[in-house]
């Protein structure tokens, strides 16, 4: 299939409907960017396994249809239903309209919109830059002392027209010596067709401690593009994890960049894919000084014709000793349609560093199942068994506690569709 | 209860039962003895359903009917239970899970609802008394990093819980210091009815001291080569398997 090409015509006009605030420059900037880089195809080599074109033409024809931005109403009770599920404090971008009346006011928590103070930054980044050029708003999150409960972030969209397209953007600062726990949540429901670009900046202060979960429970077969990027302070810390349920097409960009001495950032995920779905999880930590460590775990359980993609990436750049940086990709292939790209990438330009990486593809150990058959417990119930574990661990690691009967519960029932009686 | 008869099954190219025949009926207690290499657990695996054992002759019956018709699962549901004689390690998988979820697919089959939760535990913590076996193996992952005598006992603990029909122990008794033979023999003793059966895949007499059965048998070279009674095993303790074979060869 020949790559499609985003309407740039389209999106300037689309981009100057957009009301006249705070955000115009960047707006114009971002759109501008994107006029001389264009979006990414698979001749890069970052996009060598996944090809835009789906997202390019859900955007073309949402485009063509005049972009509305202001469709379909804030879907009531996937929100409603999602914050029963986890207890946070919940700032909900609906329809790529920010809606901040489930926020419950807090003292560690400053909140401001793009469209009243400064815009978001333009990262001459492909994907960030349409995700600005198109932004209706977004907001700005100070974090300076350790709140109650979780803070988070309920990226949902609900689709009638055929094609809808909707953005996200979310800067976050976590004060030094802060601790902090924050809950991405994207979601989305309807026929038509979608796709959501989402932006995440998070800036986590000296010695402050940052927990990060993200959950992309999206329709399968709605595209999803995210890009967090991770700046830390000195002596601070990241746990992040991320859960991919659902999407069709879906690509994730994690960037962490280790900048000051002392910081450590985990970085994990779990990515579970059925039919037609293709998940890629891209992750890039620049380690630029040292002492400072980073560790990757990302698994996959892949059922059915679909395709997964990790590339994790760390790069120690000259001088950047006393670095500890590892990266580990596990995956289970249930069915011979399905298909794992998985590349760990080390580059190494300092002298006294600790590196390691390991991936793996497998099928379920037969003798296993088999144990299990024995004691009367059916094939599929065996494999639900048996994938469960291989997610399990991940699962129970959660670094923000309040996710972890949520994630279970979607991890489980997710399984129990992916592992159908025709497990092979 | 077992009829096995004319039994003949390869794993890749190699034949390794060749012609085997073993009836056992309900109330029984036999022990199947013969050298390394002989077949006894390829006669396990091939009744308890492993595909990797492909049955190329004769037939297996089991109460009745083909057992060969039927997947491991439906064995295991209709009563039958093997013992490995190298339990699997399952990480991640809770031990009390399974033990559950084992219970459940049989009380299921039988048209039962599935067990109180507070009763199963009552249940398994009593027979796990009696195995000398600490609760704190119930929250463990199935096997995993257990020693070979605790793998051991969580088979029989397996066994309790699941009041087989058909019991087939592969060597549940290698690898037991003595204080663990005597909970897993009387655990097997607990077994013991006049609706079930017990087969006892063995190197040693020291078992059979604590389970007397009923019947021994010699396996080589994938047959039964002699049966006899309890007398047989110590027999076979003072001169050796040679004796046996040439007596089959002669
Ligand atoms: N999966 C397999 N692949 C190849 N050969 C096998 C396999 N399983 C069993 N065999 C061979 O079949 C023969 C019988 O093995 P089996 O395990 O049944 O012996 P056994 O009588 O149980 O011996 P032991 O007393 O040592 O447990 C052996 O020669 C063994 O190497
Ligand atoms: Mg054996």
């Amino acid at each position: 299939m020949k790559q499609a090409v985003l309407s740039i015509d389209g999106l300037r006009q689309a981009v100057q409907s957009l009301p006249d605030d705070a955000l115009t420059a960047a707006r114009e900037a971002a759109l501008a960017s994107i006029g001389t880089q264009g979006l990414p195809t698979v001749r890069h080599e970052d996009w060598k396994y996944t090809d835009l074109s789906s997202a390019i033409d859900i955007s073309n024809r949402w485009l063509a249809d005049g972009a509305n931005t202001e469709s379909a109403a804030t879907p009531a009770d996937t929100v409603k239903s999602i914050m029963a599920s986890i207890d946070a404090n919940w700032l909900v971008i609906a329809n790529g309209i920010v809606d901040l009346t489930h926020f419950v006011e807090s003292s560690g928590i400053k909140i401001e919109r793009f469209s009243d103070s400064a815009a978001p930054l333009v990262m001459e980044r492909p994907l960030a830059d349409l995700n600005v050029a198109l932004l209706r708003d977004g907001l700005r999150i100070q974090i300076h002392a350790e709140t109650e409960k979780p803070l988070g972030v309920l990226i949902v969209d609900e689709t009638s027209a055929a094609a809808t397209v909707s953005q996200a953007n979310v800067e976050i600062e976590v004060a030094a010596g802060c601790n902090a726990e924050i809950v991405e949540y994207q979601s989305s429901s309807g026929g038509g067709d979608h796709y959501g670009n989402s932006v995440v900046v998070l800036k986590i202060g000296q010695a402050a401690n940052a927990s990060y979960v993200r959950i992309q429970d999206r329709r399968i077969g709605h595209v999803h593009t995210g890009r967090i990027s991770v700046t830390l302070g000195a002596d601070s810390q990241l746990h992040m994890a991320g859960y991919d349920l659902g999407g069709g097409l879906v690509r994730n960009d994690v960037d962490i960049d280790l900048s000051e001495p002392g910081a450590a950032a985990t970085v994990n995920g779990l990515y579970l894919a059925g039919d037609g779905q293709h998940i890629d999880n891209h992750t890039r930590v620049d380690h630029r000084v040292g002492p400072a460590s980073s560790s990757q775990e990302y698994r996959g359980i892949l059922n059915g014709r679909c395709r997964c993609v990790w590339n994790g990436k760390a790069i120690v750049h000259k001088g950047a000793d006393g670095t500890d940086a590892r990266q580990t990709n596990h995956n289970l292939l249930l069915s011979d349609k399905a298909e794992i790209d998985t590349k760990p990438q080390l580059e190494i330009y300092a002298d006294d560093v600790k590196c390691s990486h390991g991936t793996t593809v497998g099928q379920l150990d037969e003798a296993a199942l088999f144990y299990l058959r024995t004691r009367g417990l059916d094939r599929r119930q065996a494999t639900q068994i048996l994938t469960h574990a291989f997610a399990a661990d991940l699962v129970s690691r959660t670094p923000v506690t309040a996710t972890r009967d949520a994630i279970t519960a979607l991890v489980e029932s997710r399984l129990a569709e992916l592992i159908t009686d025709n497990v092979s | 209860m077992l009829e096995v008869i004319n039994l003949k099954s390869r794993v890749g190219d190699t034949e390794i039962l060749r012609g085997l025949s073993l009836s056992v009926n309900a109330g029984e207690v036999h022990a199947i003895m013969g050298p390394n290499g002989s077949g006894k657990s390829t006669l396990a695996q091939v009744i308890a359903g492993n595909d990797d054992y492909v049955v190329t002759g004769g037939e297996v019956i089991y109460k009745g009917n083909n057992l060969l018709d039927l997947k491991p699962e439906e064995r295991a549901r209709e009563g039958i239970f093997l013992g490995f004689q190298y339990p699997v390690e399952i990480p991640g998988v809770n031990n009390a899970y399974l033990l559950k979820a084992a219970v459940n697919a049989k009380r299921k089959h039988q048209g039962l609802g599935e067990v109180d939760a507070f009763e199963f535990l009552k249940l398994a913590r009593e027979k796990m008394a009696v195995l000398g076996m600490d609760p704190k193996f119930l929250n463990r992952g199935v096997n995993e990093g257990f020693s070979g005598g605790e793998k051991k006992r969580n088979e029989i603990l397996q066994m309790a819980m699941l009041e087989p029909s058909l019991a087939i122990l592969d060597e549940t008794d290698s690898g037991l210091d003595i204080d663990a033979l005597k909970a897993v023999a009387e655990g097997v003793n607990k077994l013991r009815h006049p609706d079930r059966a017990i087969v006892l895949v063995t190197h040693y007499q020291r078992m059979l001291d604590y389970v007397e059965p009923d019947f021994v048998h010699v396996l080589s070279e994938g047959k039964i080569v002699r049966s006899g009674d309890k007398t047989l095993a110590l027999e076979l303790e003072e001169k050796g398997y040679e004796w046996v074979r040439e007596a089959a060869n002669g």
